[in-house]
């Protein structure tokens, strides 16, 4: 199977020893016309790949800043055949950034799994998450995902037990995505010893299978600290305010999201020393 | 994790770091159910606590009036009021097994609240409830009577206010601590949920399968419950689904009719979809959203059916139906009046499509899970009626 433009990314920066940065927006926040830009935005800024939220209206393991966002997303009417021309639209204009399209089950199960996989495929997304479909569930999504070579994301936590983990490692590809502690997004995380040991574990049991960490990491230090043991850090939250803070203007919202996303780039460091 | 699903309904919808807790449960469920120590632990409780059995009491009037044999499970007169307390006793004892000494829950009617908040105080729980803050309104009483037993609760003004908010909120807690025991109040979720909370339920339908076979000498021709998750309504089905001979009928919330869209009618007027951990039928619209549910009691108002009743239906071992708020009203004052019972809204609804349908139901032995009291619904009934005599005096005066 070919690789695909999520795989590609991943493994280079795993194969050059680098580290990268995965910046998180919530689909139609401020309207879609804004995310389009966002996405132009995040990879002028450098980011390595991004996650593309899919706004629901029950989000389990969301706090109160990505719940207002997909309030708001959804108040504007966003869909995901919306979501899915916004994508088509920034590949047509030359967008080459990997997009991991991160939805609960829902929003893409109603449309059945392998018209949702071939549909995002077609449009130019590159990969799957979906934070309430654990392993044990994810059967039907992973054989449509890989019908159409997209890459199914599962997910580690510091409550998973290694046999958990390793199955996540199997079924993932792409990255594994790892909850650096328990809760809902947006709480910050301290990488103290412990987080740093679970984050040190992961990436043992991973392999050859790239590592990225998230939940609750909101400054370049926060990423400087995170990508000790993992391949790719996580920002949600602290974008999704910086941008919501920024005000109505499209372009203000933009500016303000390139400028952070080129803030939090200097935790990476240099990018031949990792 | 041994068997997740109801036929194609169930399975285990869950962030990853639920994953453990989950499977956690079912490991500690599938030991304790075989423990004579526990099920004498919570027979003692179901017994001589919370006052079990409960009992079956022929509705004389409205039978006459209706043209049917109607016989009531009397889970109202279960301790706190209602059959949630079965399950909360049930789950409360099993955290306590596994060591857990914080108990999360979350409640829309506050039957479930009050439930959770009274098996914590037996057990010496710490116990925190989410409810909506529309919830917190109509339900009033079941926040004062939780607090008074020591229970946290937290007002939930997310979303619709109400049940699925409380629902999702309670999740939230859950994951951001994981060795807290969340005690789900009804037939739903990720696994091992909806089988936990049916087998604690099951003794209604035990239960009332002797009471009938005492009381009347046979069979019932049909049991009825109202359905909001299903806890009720799967406790009492599970008495008689190997009887052939007794249809099930499961109530939903017709709310203000279902032309309207403001109703909780899944089978009739939802799909099939994941929320809050299972694949079952739920109201939603052409994006997968979750639509918002109306009706005049809060514990149907809740937009997904639990997997077991979804099955069930597919399997056309049950049947579900609904009745409108107009209904369940009309039902509530018939029982009050004739029968001396005031009955939940929730439980009403069942008794309502009994009346609705009593030309249908002519002649038949009918077992309906009287699923609690109605005295926390006393401000919304109140409200859709006037002419009391309290309205007239001014308690200030009297009093000073």
């Amino acid at each position: 199977m070919s690789l695909n433009r999520m795989e590609a990314v991943t493994r280079s920066l795993r194969a050059e020893g680098r580290r990268g940065l995965s910046p998180y927006v919530t689909a139609g926040d401020g309207g879609m016309g804004r995310t389009l830009q966002l996405l132009h935005a995040l990879e002028r800024a450098g980011a390595h790949c991004c996650e593309l939220g899919v706004p629901f209206s029950d989000p389990i393991a969301d706090g109160p800043v990505l719940q207002a966002a997909a309030d708001r997303a959804l108040a504007a009417g966003t869909d995901v055949d919306g979501i899915f021309s916004m994508v088509r639209r920034f590949r047509e204009e030359g967008g080459n950034l990997p997009i991991a399209m991160m939805s609960y089950c829902n929003p893409l199960g109603r449309r059945g799994w392998p018209e949702a996989c071939a549909e995002a495929a077609d449009v130019g997304v590159d990969a799957l998450i979906l934070p309430d479909l654990p392993v044990e569930e994810g059967g039907p999504v992973r054989a449509a995902a890989d019908a159409v070579n997209l890459c199914t994301i599962f997910f580690a936590a510091p409550t998973s037990s290694e046999e958990r983990i390793r199955r996540a490692v199997e079924a993932s590809r792409g990255f594994l995505y790892v909850v650096g502690r328990t809760g809902v997004t947006g709480v910050g995380t301290t990488f103290d010893d412990s987080a740093q040991s679970f984050l040190q574990r992961v990436s043992e049991l991973a392999i050859d299978l790239p590592v990225a960490v998230g939940f609750g990491i909101s400054s370049a230090a926060d990423v400087s600290a995170a990508k000790t043991h993992a391949d790719i850090v996580i920002v949600g939250t602290a974008l999704v305010r910086h941008i919501n803070k920024a005000g109505a203007e499209d372009s203000a919202a933009v500016a303000a999201a390139e400028s952070f996303v080129r803030d939090l780039m200097t935790g990476l460091g240099s990018p031949n020393i990792s | 994790m041994q068997e997740t699903r109801f036929g194609e309904f169930g399975g285990v919808y869950a962030p990853e770091t639920l994953m453990a807790p989950l499977e956690e449960l079912e490991q500690a469920w599938r030991e304790l159910r075989e423990d004579p120590s526990f099920e004498a632990d919570l027979h003692s409780l179901l017994h001589d606590y919370a006052g079990r059995p409960t009992p079956l009491t022929r509705a004389e009037q409205l039978s006459a009036e209706l043209g049917c044999e109607l016989w009531l499970k009397r889970e109202d007169l279960l301790h706190t009021g209602a059959h949630k307390l079965n399950n909360a006793l049930g789950q409360c004892l099993l955290a306590k097994s596994m060591g857990k000494a914080r108990i999360l829950a979350e409640t829309g009617a506050g039957q479930h609240g009050v439930a959770t908040a009274t098996a914590c105080a037996k057990l010496g729980l710490e116990c925190v409830v989410y409810m909506g803050e529309v919830d917190v309104v109509r339900q009033r009483p079941n926040v004062l009577r939780m607090e008074l037993m020591g229970a946290r609760v937290e007002v939930v003004k997310n979303g619709q206010r109400t049940l699925k908010d409380a629902i999702n909120e309670a999740m939230r807690a859950w994951v951001s601590d994981p060795e807290a025991h969340y005690v789900l109040g009804s037939a739903l979720g990720p696994h091992p949920f909806p089988s936990i909370v049916a087998d604690f339920h099951h003794v209604i339908g035990r239960e009332s399968r002797e009471q009938i076979l005492a009381q009347a000498g046979g069979l019932p021709d049909l049991a009825v419950a109202c359905v909001g998750g299903g806890s009720n309504a799967i406790g009492l089905f599970r008495g008689f689904l190997d009887d052939d001979s007794v249809a099930l009928v499961g109530v939903e919330a017709g709310g203000e009719g279902l032309e309207t869209g403001r109703h909780a009618a899944r089978f009739s007027g939802g799909s099939p979809g994941v929320l809050h951990g299972c694949f079952t039928w739920l109201l939603q619209n052409y994006d997968g959203q979750i639509e918002h549910t109306h009706s005049v009691s809060a514990g149907l108002d809740y937009p997904a059916v639990g997997p077991e009743h979804a099955a069930l239906q597919a399997a056309g071992r049950a049947s579900y139906e609904y009745a409108t708020d107009e209904e369940a009203l009309a039902a509530f004052s018939a029982l009050s009046e004739r029968e001396g019972i005031l009955p939940a809204l929730e439980s009403s609804h069942a008794v309502g499509w009994i009346m609705r349908e009593c030309e249908e139901l002519r002649g038949m032995r009918i077992v309906v899970n009287l699923s609690g009291r109605g005295d926390k619904d006393l401000s919304t009934i109140m409200a859709t009626r006037g002419g009391s005599a309290v309205d007239s005096v001014q308690g200030s005066e009297v009093m000073s």
